[in-house]
């Protein structure tokens, strides 16, 4: 069977704008640390997107899949530590077991709030990640509110100089990694009948049942990917690059705000968009704070304010429309 | 044997009942016009036959499978498949991706893929005439045109019985009586079974349908052969009051 590439050229605007990113990054010397962040905004959207752009729900509990891949990446490095001659190897099994615990708690707030629509949904999902948080701290679970510091074990397991390396780069590396498979994931499910059923249940969840699509299968499916991706990204940015967890900090609900606002300000649902978004927001973000210290916020808010009264679609929605039936228009989705 | 037969609904709202005791029967490839005044409980049952409401009572049968408690989705495989009274499209997808979806999910769900449906989504597209609105959000369509892109996406869903609520609502005199000819053509050619539920447009009712249904305050009245159920004194009295006593 012949395989139409043309499907797939979206891709090339998403690959090379990571790799700009990258070469700025590792040529132009003090750029990492802001590289750093974007890639991370940028990753962040990406995963969000596939959740809150695909299906039009806002999850207001996402930055606990963060929270629980930061746990599953310090639990395997602190817990297996003593085992010889595992090397790098425990970071892929610290990978694998965030991506199973986002998974689990994926599935058990998606079956029953998953049941609940738009503004309910939204409510019900507002307590989840304080309520983790409470929980491992009520119950002292994974050491509760003293949270785990695991720096010497990484250091014992990887040598000083690779622990240390993955921290600054490595660590934003495999950030870039998620970012661009996301991007990838994201594009195959719009390709696929997951798109299609995800845009109809979207644009009227009523209209899409009676369409023969079963709603509730793919929007767990929406939710359960984009909540790997987030595990994938708190246990990457936040535990390898910073390698310990204190609860009340990776369940801050300020990440999922900031999610919320990278998707909506590039193009919710769009393939583009988080990046764009991301973009927009860490680049704000990172120069306001040093023009303007203490002031950032006051002129950052009206700033998203402007840029969402000007493309209520986000940046790439409104590029999308204008460039329609263009050329480019295969590109920008 | 009938296509779809309802015993008996009952679907009540709080102390209203919409729908009372209704069984009715069609068979494939019938035309039937269900028509009543507003408020009679005709999109009520629609609901209750695509699934958007379980009834309270009775029992929904089609193709000799009981389906009073099936969700929708699975209703709409089973080759139910219905247009909705105030269009109802995916407003951001094109009129391609719109019709496609009725393809991909429809009585063929799971035996065609992407690339199948939009081709079949193509295929569609000519025949109803909405080629030069292919490629065009589904929400810049006009009224009608929304109208017949609902029509459409049904369609492509191959259903077995093809629900109409209002569909030629709004048209011009002309155009129904196209749209009439082009469901008939495509109904014999797919076997569909189509009820056809049309309130004021009795040009519609009479030019397609077979037998007529007529609800009136949540009841039947009256199921006969077309002519017959028209001139019958009950459901002219529905219609334009009776005549005052001699």
């Amino acid at each position: 069977m012949k395989k139409d590439i043309s499907k797939y050229y979206p891709l090339i605007p998403v690959f090379a704008a990571y790799l700009v990113l990258f070469l700025v990054g590792r040529n132009i010397s003090g750029m990492w640390q802001l590289v750093a962040m974007l890639l991370f905004y940028s990753a962040l959207g990406q995963a969000f997107n596939i959740f809150l752009g695909m299906t039009g729900y806002v999850d207001f509990g996402y930055v606990a899949f963060m929270g629980v891949g930061t746990y599953g990446m310090a639990l395997a490095i602190t817990k297996l530590a003593h085992i010889e001659g595992l090397g790098i190897w425990i970071i892929i099994i610290g990978f694998i077991l965030a991506l199973l615990m986002s998974t689990l708690l994926s599935m058990a707030v998606g079956a029953v709030a998953l049941r609940l629509r738009g503004a309910y949904f939204a409510i019900a999902t507002i307590g989840v990640n304080e309520g983790f948080r409470f929980f491992i701290e009520g119950a002292r679970i994974w050491n509760g509110s003293e949270g785990i510091i695991f720096v010497a074990e990484l250091n014992q397991i990887l040598g000083r100089k690779t622990a240390s390396s993955l921290m600054t780069y490595g660590a934003d590396i495999i950030v870039l990694v998620i970012a661009v498979l996301a991007a990838v994931v994201t594009l195959c499910y719009m390709r696929s009948k997951i798109g299609y059923a995800l845009t109809a249940l979207r644009e009227d969840e009523d209209a899409a049942k009676v369409m023969g699509i079963n709603t509730t299968k793919y929007k767990i499916i929406a939710f359960i990917t984009s909540a790997c991706f987030a595990g994938l990204v708190g246990a990457s940015s936040w535990a390898l690059k910073t390698p310990y967890v204190f609860p009340p900090e990776v369940f801050e609900i300020h990440y999922t705000v900031e999610a919320i606002i990278i998707v909506l300000l590039g193009g919710a649902g769009t393939l583009l968009g988080p990046l764009a978004g991301g973009l927009i927001y860490g680049i704000s973000k990172y120069y306001l704070s040093i023009l303007l210290p203490g002031f950032q916020l006051l002129i950052f808010a009206p700033i998203i304010i402007i840029i969402i009264v000007l493309f209520p679609e986000g940046v790439v929605g409104m590029l999308k429309c204008k460039l329609r039936d263009s050329t480019l228009a295969r590109f920008i989705i | 044997m009938s296509l779809l037969k309802l015993e008996n609904v009952t679907k009540c709202f709080g102390g209203l009942v919409a729908v009372n005791q209704v069984s009715l029967e069609i068979e494939a490839g019938q035309f039937v016009g269900i028509v009543g005044p507003n408020g009679s409980g005709k999109t009520t049952l629609f609901n209750v036959i695509s699934g958007v409401y379980f009834p309270e009572e009775g029992s929904v049968i089609f193709d000799d499978l009981d389906i009073t408690h099936y969700p929708p989705y699975k209703r709409a495989r089973l080759g139910i498949a219905r247009t909705f009274q105030i269009p109802r499209p995916f407003s951001s997808a094109t009129v391609r991706e719109n019709i496609a979806v009725g393809a991909m999910f429809g009585s063929l769900s799971g035996k065609v893929g992407v690339d199948a449906s939009l081709k079949i989504a193509d295929h569609i597209i000519d025949r109803v005439g909405l080629q030069d609105h292919r490629n065009k959000p589904s929400g810049t369509l006009t009224p009608v045109e929304k109208k017949l892109m609902e029509i459409a996406r049904a369609l492509a869903m191959k259903p077995k019985l093809l629900l109409m609520d209002e569909a030629m609502a709004g048209m011009h005199p002309n155009d129904i009586d196209q749209m009439v000819a082009f469901i008939k053509d495509i109904a014999v050619e797919e076997k569909i079974g189509i009820v056809a539920m049309v309130e004021h447009i009795m040009r519609a009712v009479v030019g397609m349908a077979e037998k007529v249904i007529v609800l009136h305050q949540g009841s039947k009245i009256v199921d006969a052969p077309t002519k017959e159920a028209l001139e019958d004194p009950k459901v002219v009295e529905v219609y334009f009051g009776r005549a005052p006593e001699e």
